[in-house]
């Protein structure tokens, strides 16, 4: 045999080992899945709570989540302006920001939105934690805007009809309207006083989060369209505001590989020595 | 190689069939990797059992692999030794930063579709005349009720649907309502998302709990309109 094909023939086979043990090795390996969350990267330097149009908001990256009309409750909506939102996060491990993005044609003092957090261990429903018939449900922390306060109200609620503010406000936010789009920040600490009625945020840990809003367009009565119960709502999706970087792992790696290599070297030696 | 050509053969041959070729056979799915690897486990520890069960090929068995590993008289196949060697280090290096590294993915959930319904709504019988009049009735009234979310054409494709997780039923699926009970449907209409079990995960589901608004004659008409519009027929036992 000519050397060339020799020094093909090596390769070939040392290529065809490293695809018999990835093939083997790689079914322990899962591939990263469609985003159906909201991750709050980690900023220093100040989040920015008072400026939806911050140009730090850049840097998180945006989940979109589809909006319904609310259907659940009996007094209910077939059809509503906000057909999406779009929704950003940061936080500086102390305090949390979200920006919820979306579109609007009209600025109304009505115009609204919110968000939801189940809060504690229990399952809450994303209709304002409406009682379950056969689990038993928990509370849910709302953060309301209205465009004509321009503030927060920290709210908590345990089904349709027990909606009501906190005594303890911890939820600031600040919303810019232009061209057509509503940009509202809320932000809030991380983790506060008062666990039974207020979300906690523990970085790393994916939380569940729901989104609500409500055009506050009248109709030819002179009546709002879009009030209480009748708002575009989404499901239950995921939170997570990110932990610090964790480089362990790689050391753990390290010292595995090492472990093996040694093991094959110990196993060498003694397979040469028995013979 | 002989008597480890066989078994490296067999080992790929069985991963390519689990991965590629059951997911084809009908009414089966794709298997998660976790199990394929607990399976190529179980094969090659039969190849191992089968092949150690003699002294005589015990020795086939393990010659070469000790021969293969100390690199003595294997010629053209050190290249392949030296891609093992370097290899194994890396994929347990590998393997464990898999294991230990923090997951960026939500955790996942999983959700029964037709959970078991509570005893008393089982084996119910539609009290209401199967009659043309109270068929059109009922789809009058799945116009009004059902049809913003389950859609016009039984789909699950109604306007107020796209924010909804889990999606609203499609009724044409033969999945859905033809695989269920008239009784099922009563229960599920009447007690809504709210409702189910907790391996239904009720605190997604949109579903009204239609008892607070509508009869029950209502909810029995509405389920005759939606198997004849939905082109399905009920499950029954006979």
């Amino acid at each position: 045999m000519k050397p060339a094909n020799h020094a093909v023939r090596r390769v070939l086979q040392g290529g065809l080992a490293a695809i018999a043990v990835l093939v083997i090795g790689g079914a322990g390996v899962t591939f990263a899945q469609e985003s159906v969350a909201v991750r709050a990267a980690i900023v220093t330097g100040g989040l920015p709570v008072d400026d939806p149009n911050a140009a730090v908001w850049s840097s998180a990256p945006p989940a979109t989540f589809p909006m319904s009309p609310q259907v659940h409750w009996p007094d209910r909506i077939q059809e509503v302006t906000v057909k999406d939102v779009i929704v950003r996060a940061l936080h500086d491990d102390q305090q949390v920001a979200f920006l919820v993005e979306y579109s609007d044609p009209t600025q109304d003092p009505d115009d609204g939105a919110a968000l939801e957090f189940m809060v504690g261990e229990k399952k809450a429903h994303f209709a304002h934690g409406q009682p379950m018939l056969q689990v038993e449900g928990g509370p849910v922390n709302i953060w309301f805007w209205k465009h004509k306060e321009d503030k927060a109200v920290d709210m908590s609620a345990k089904g349709f009809g027990t909606l009501k503010p906190q005594t303890h406000q911890d939820v600031k936010a600040k919303a810019a309207y232009s061209n057509g789009t509503w940009k509202i920040v809320f932000s809030r600490a991380l983790s506060t006083d008062h666990p039974e009625e207020d979300v906690q945020i523990t970085s790393g840990e994916f939380i569940s989060i729901a989104f609500a809003v409500w055009d506050g367009r009248k109709d030819a009565a002179g009546e709002l369209v879009e009030k209480g119960s009748q708002k575009a709502v989404s499901s239950w999706w995921y939170f997570r505001a990110d932990a610090p970087p964790d480089y362990s792992s790689y050391m753990y790696a390290a010292v595995a590989a090492a472990l093996a290599l040694g093991f094959q070297f110990v196993l060498i030696r003694k397979l040469k020595k028995g013979q | 190689m002989g008597a480890l050509g066989k078994p490296i053969i067999l080992m790929i041959v069985m991963y390519l069939f689990l991965k590629f070729v059951l997911p084809i056979i009908p009414g089966s799915a794709p298997l998660p990797s976790s199990l394929i690897f607990l399976y190529l486990i179980l094969t090659a520890s039969g190849i191992v059992i089968y092949e150690t069960l003699s002294g005589e090929s015990k020795d086939a068995f393990w010659g070469p692999i000790q021969r293969f590993l100390t690199g003595e008289n294997i010629g053209g196949l050190q290249a392949l030794r030296y891609g093992v060697l370097i290899l194994f280090p890396l994929l347990v290096g590998w393997q464990t930063y898999g294991s230990t590294a923090t997951s960026d993915l939500p955790p996942t959930e999983s959700r029964t579709i037709h959970p078991a319904p509570p005893g008393e709504y089982t084996g119910l019988v539609n009290p209401v005349p199967k009659t043309p009049e109270n068929i059109m009735q009922g789809k009058g009234f799945y116009a009004a009720f059902c049809s913003p979310c389950h859609g016009g054409n039984f789909d699950g494709k109604g306007p107020a649907a796209r924010g909804y997780i889990p999606a609203p039923a499609n009724f044409a699926d033969p999945t859905t309502i033809a695989m269920l009970q008239e009784s099922y449907l009563f229960w599920r209409i009447k007690k809504g998302g709210v409702g189910l079990p907790i391996e239904g995960a009720p605190w997604k589901s949109a579903m009204p709990r239609w008892e607070l608004e509508l009869p029950d004659e209502w909810i029995w008409k509405i389920i005759m309109g939606e198997y004849d519009g939905a082109h399905q027929s009920p499950r029954t036992w006979e």
